[in-house]
Order: structure tokens, then sequence, then C-alpha cells
């Protein structure tokens, strides 16, 4: 684990993709964190983002959109538990970016390296998840329940009405084939707003497997070189207030009464349960 | 080179009209002439060569159904199995093609898993009609445009004990291949049925069921067979599924008896009809984009239906002249179906 590692965050729009950094930019700094990877040294680089994504995170405010006018680029120096270094850059690309690869199946040339990384953190937001649901379900059900099915005005086709998994699937085969195919890739697959999702009793595994069946299948399936891992994470432990709505949240403020800030953050890897936001990405350094 | 003009700027000076200096100097010795460059002068908006911007995207595949080249060049990645889906129009040709992917949608099946597909906005597409986010009240399916060239849908599948296969759905009108049954050379055209390993005949359960259409969809339906076996547009040995769609309506019908002994019959003739022309004969009932489901689940039949389309020819040589083609019954497919009784 030495020398420079380029990281790909991915994930749709609102997937977790900034509030991931601001609690691992958090967290590889806080005094006395014990993580699998840990802060080396800054570099000559600018911090200015990432210490603002980080405060407003430990504030408990929800992040605001990643700017819609191409990448940040956000570097970390770390180093493991033996002393290995690493610098780690994540560009931080807004998810309309990769919601526009399936819809307008077009790529700006500026995403090209980003998008080239062999490591990819993939998110999900467990939360929001949309599935397919069908006419002859919902009719039968309707009629078992005595309603009749309202007279609405039919929607048309667009690509963005897509299953969430339908829209995961193309843009993973996007990146094993064309101009951003660079051969086998490792992929941390992280389930996110996992306190949401862990009423459900279900390991990030079964997750995957009942939720995103098909995200499951491709990847179970090996056509493509992924070396895959699936994660739950919770990056910021429950709801966050957003400020420009005067938002107070009793679970907040439980959340900023924790002895630690990164306390808040849960990752779940099959029944093992930490706080230790590194791990996926210790995981995909190797 | 740049052509020059010149300009007095004294307010008090006719030179523009008179070509005279008003304070009597030689023009070319004039403190106040001015030499005006056209090359100063603005072109007019119009005439400007619009700039070339430099490409700043890069373009995606369409993710929608491919055409007859792209198809070709898919198949020589994987092993392949190339389904030809024929019958008259509203036979449920679309339905089945969004049945077999909205199938994957929900999880493997018996064994067979999705691995990708390249045609991902094409069965996004044919799926919508029948989602609830379309907000139709009845499951529909767009018709496919008469006439136009057929186009193929992908699914790589992933079985544990085969490996990948790569399953190719052609698409075309029905009225095309009700056509050839007026005019045979209309079946010269059809490459994707002389390429296909398996050729799938969708029998419209629904009219079946109907007094008024049943007879009609028991002569034209053969007649289908027959006349691409004729135009040799079905190779030797090609295996063929004949699949009873829209199970629901069936299932919904009084006549559903009647509909199994005339589903039956079809088969049986088929199968004597063409015993030398064709492999094995299969048939299955399907409900492949149900309006309710209420007596069928969703996508019934159709993992049946996929299991076949994946499993390889059996050698032309090994086919012995003159011997029926194994059929199954309708009556024997459904003696485990619950819903049929």
């Amino acid at each position: 684990m030495t020398g420079e590692r380029h990281i790909s965050i991915m994930g749709l729009p609102s997937s977790g993709k900034t509030t991931f950094l601001a609690a691992l930019w958090h967290m590889i700094r806080e005094t006395g964190a014990n993580t699998e990877l840990s802060f080396d040294q800054l570099s000559e680089g600018n911090y200015e983002h990432l210490n603002a994504l980080a405060r407003r995170w430990r504030f408990g405010l929800i992040q605001q959109r990643t700017q819609v006018s191409g990448a940040r680029a956000v570097t970390m120096r770390l180093k493991d538990t033996d002393g290995r270094k690493a610098e780690v850059s994540f560009p931080d690309l807004p998810g309309e970016d990769f919601s526009h690869m399936w819809e307008r199946r077009e790529l700006d040339k500026g995403m090209l390296e980003t998008l080239k990384a062999p490591l990819v953190v993939l998110m999900i937001n467990g939360d929001t998840i949309r599935m397919p649901a069908w006419v002859a379900e919902w009719t039968t059900l309707a009629k078992k329940m005595g309603s009749k099915p309202a007279n609405k005005e039919i929607v048309e086709w667009k690509a963005e009405v897509a299953p969430t998994q339908v829209k995961v699937v193309d843009l993973l085969q996007m990146l094993m084939s064309g101009d951003l195919k660079i051969g086998g890739r490792r992929l941390a697959l992280l389930i996110s707003a996992w306190d949401k999702v862990e009423g459900e009793g279900l390991t990030p595994a079964q997750v995957l497997q009942s939720k995103l069946p098909l995200l499951n299948q491709y990847l179970q399936s090996g056509r493509d070189p992924w070396t895959w891992e699936v994660w739950g994470i919770s990056a910021q432990g429950g709801q966050y207030e957003d400020p420009d709505k005067d938002e107070n949240f009793a679970e907040t403020e439980k959340l900023r009464d924790l002895e630690r800030a990164s306390d808040r953050i849960k990752v779940i890897e099959e029944a093992c349960i930490s706080s230790d936001i590194t791990k996926p990405l210790k995981w995909l350094i190797g | 080179m740049a052509t020059q003009q010149l300009t007095c700027d004294n307010a008090d000076c006719n030179f523009a009209s008179d070509g005279k200096c008003v304070e009597g100097y030689e023009i070319r010795e004039c403190p106040h002439m001015e030499s005006l460059s056209l090359d100063d002068i603005p072109e007019a908006e119009e005439s400007r060569t619009p700039l070339v911007k430099p490409e700043t995207t890069i373009a995606l595949a369409s993710g929608e159904a491919l055409d007859r080249v792209d198809t070709s060049l898919l198949q020589r990645r994987n092993v392949s199995r190339s389904i030809g889906l024929i019958g008259p129009n509203d036979a449920g040709k679309t339905s089945l093609i969004a049945g077999v992917f909205d199938l994957f949608q929900m999880g493997a099946q018996a064994g067979a898993q999705f691995a990708g597909s390249s045609t991902l906005i094409g069965f996004e597409r044919v799926c919508h009609l029948a989602r609830v986010v379309s907000q139709i009240s009845v499951p529909h399916t767009e018709r496919t445009s008469r006439g136009a060239e057929p186009t193929f849908f992908h699914l790589d599948v992933h079985q544990e004990q085969i490996g990948l296969i790569s399953v190719f759905i052609s698409d075309r009108s029905g009225e095309d291949y009700l056509a050839a049954n007026d005019q045979i050379s209309q079946a010269d055209q059809f490459f994707e049925i002389r390429r296909a390993d398996c050729i799938t005949l969708l029998v419209n359960g629904a009219q079946l069921a109907d007094s008024k259409l049943r007879h009609e969809v028991k002569a034209t339906t053969p007649q289908i067979v027959d006349a691409l076996i004729e135009a040799g547009a079905i190779r030797r040995g090609c295996r063929l599924a004949i699949v009873l769609t829209k199970k629901d309506s069936v299932m919904a019908s009084t006549n559903r008896d009647r509909v199994e002994r005339d589903f039956d019959g079809l088969v049986a003739s088929i199968s004597r009809a063409h015993s030398a022309s064709l492999g094995e004969v299969k048939s299955f009932v399907v409900a492949a984009s149900p309006k309710e489901t209420e007596h069928v689940t969703k996508g019934e039949g159709v993992a049946d239906l996929l299991l076949y389309w994946l499993q390889p020819n059996i050698p032309v040589a090994s086919i012995s002249v003159g011997e029926f083609p194994e059929f199954e019954r309708m009556i024997d497919l459904l003696t485990d179906t619950e819903g049929w009784k």
C-alpha cells in the first residue's frame, strides 16, 4: 500500500457521496480515532472544501448539493496500521453527472480520468431505491381492497423513471466498455442511509439481493471483471437538519450528544458493525 | 491584401464629397486624413464563419434495441442463442420480450442469472406501459411498426454449470410475418428467422378464447410456419417453441377447455406437418404481461421458455427424418398449475 491511489466515488444524485467524504475527513483527523486507515499529513493541496464539509457534518447539518459544474478534486494522505502510506484522491462529482450518463448516453470528457480509476466506491441510497412495480399486481390489489384505479394521464417513457438497479447496472457496464474500459477493477458497493434500512433486519448482502436483485445478479455472474464487496453505511447515524428550513430534530440533537462525533457513523459488513468509515477504502487499496 | 480608403476627421472638410482638402493640403500631407482598412470594418453577422467548438462529450452506447450489424458483432463475443419470435400482430411478442427482462428484475430464474445487457434502454422502453410509473390502468405494449427492419434485444445469462450465454431476441412486426402467407417471397427478408437457434411461435390466447376469432387464429398460425418452411426461411433442425400467450385472458374465459383442445390441436398439426424439417417442438403457456394477477402470476411460464431458449440445438445429423418431433400436450403443461383447475 504505497504510492498514489485514485478512488472514484460514484452514485446517482442524493446517494450520500459528499456526506461520506465529510465523515471520512472528520474521522481520520479525529483525535484518538481507531481506524484501519488514518491521516498521515497535509499536502500542498487546498483543504478548504473538505474542512467545510466536515464542519457542516459535525454541526449535524445536511450537505449542500455538490455543484453541478465539474469535479472538485479531494486528496488525502493516509497510512495504514503498519505505517504504509498512500495518497488517495477522490473527485467529488455531482450525482447528476452519473444520471446523465444513463439518460443522455453521453459523458463529459472532463470525467474521463475520474471514471477510469481502478478503485471505485459506488454509493446507493438504501432509503430511496426505486423498485419496479407492475400495474397488474396493483390492479389486483386494488380490486381486493374494493377500490377502483384512478384514471390518470399516461406518463410517457423517459429514462429517468427507470428502476435504480437498471441505472446502476448500466453505469457499471459503461465503466467496463468503450473509452472507460481499463480491465479489472475493485468495487466497494456502499448502501447508504443504513439507519433507514436497518429496521428490516437484513445484512447489506441481503438488501442487495432483495432490493437490487438485477444488480446482485450482474455482479454475481462475473461477466465483467469486478472484484467487489458490499457494505451498509450510515455516515450521519440519523437525520440531519436543513438550516435553510429551520429544522430542529430531537434525533439530530441526540447525535450531537454522543461522546465523539464519529460515534454517529455505522459501517456494516455482514453481521459486524463498527464506526470505522475507512474499512471499505482499506479493502479497496489492499 | 487589405484595401484602403481615405477619410477626413475634420468636420468642416468636404473631402468625402468633393475630394478636396478644406485647409489646402495635398491629400497625402493632410494631418486629418486617415486611412481606413476594410479589415477594420466588422463583417455582417450572417457572413461570419461559425466557430467550431471542440467536442466536450463522449457518446456512450445508446442502450436501444440493436440493429443487424451490432447484433452480429456482439454475437461473436460469447456463446449465443438467437431467438426468432414470430406470430401475428397482437400475439404478444413485445410483451414477451418485456416479460423476460422483468423476470430478472425480480431475481434469478431457475439458476439462470442476469449477467448484463446492451439494450437496457430498449427493455425499459417496452416495459414502461406495464409499470405503475406510467400511470396506465391496463398494461399495454406498443405495437412494432410494420415494414421496419427487425431489432434485437440482448441479454447475457449466466448458469452455474454452463457459463455465459448471450441471448438475442428478434422483434419484427407481426404483420410482416402474416404477409408471408400472402406472398411467400416476403419470407426472403426474414434473416432473423434464418439465423435463429429457436423459433418461437406465439399463439394469442385471448383470441383463441374468443369464439369469433378462434378459427382465424387456428388457420393463420400454422400457415405462417408453413410459409416460412416452404420458403426455406427456417433452417433444418431448428427447435420450435409454440407459446400460448395471455394465459390470464384464457383463465378468465368460459372457453378455456376449448382453448386447451384448440392449442393442443395446433401444436400437434404443426409437429406432424413439419417433423422432417424441424428439431424438437415444445409448447409453453405464458402470462408475460397479464392485465391482473388474480388467476396467474406475472411472468408465469416465461422462465421455462427462457431455459428452453438457452438449450443448445440438437445436431442436424441426429434428427431422424420422418419421425414426429416430441411435443407436450397443453394439459400436461398445466397439471401442476393450481390456477387452471
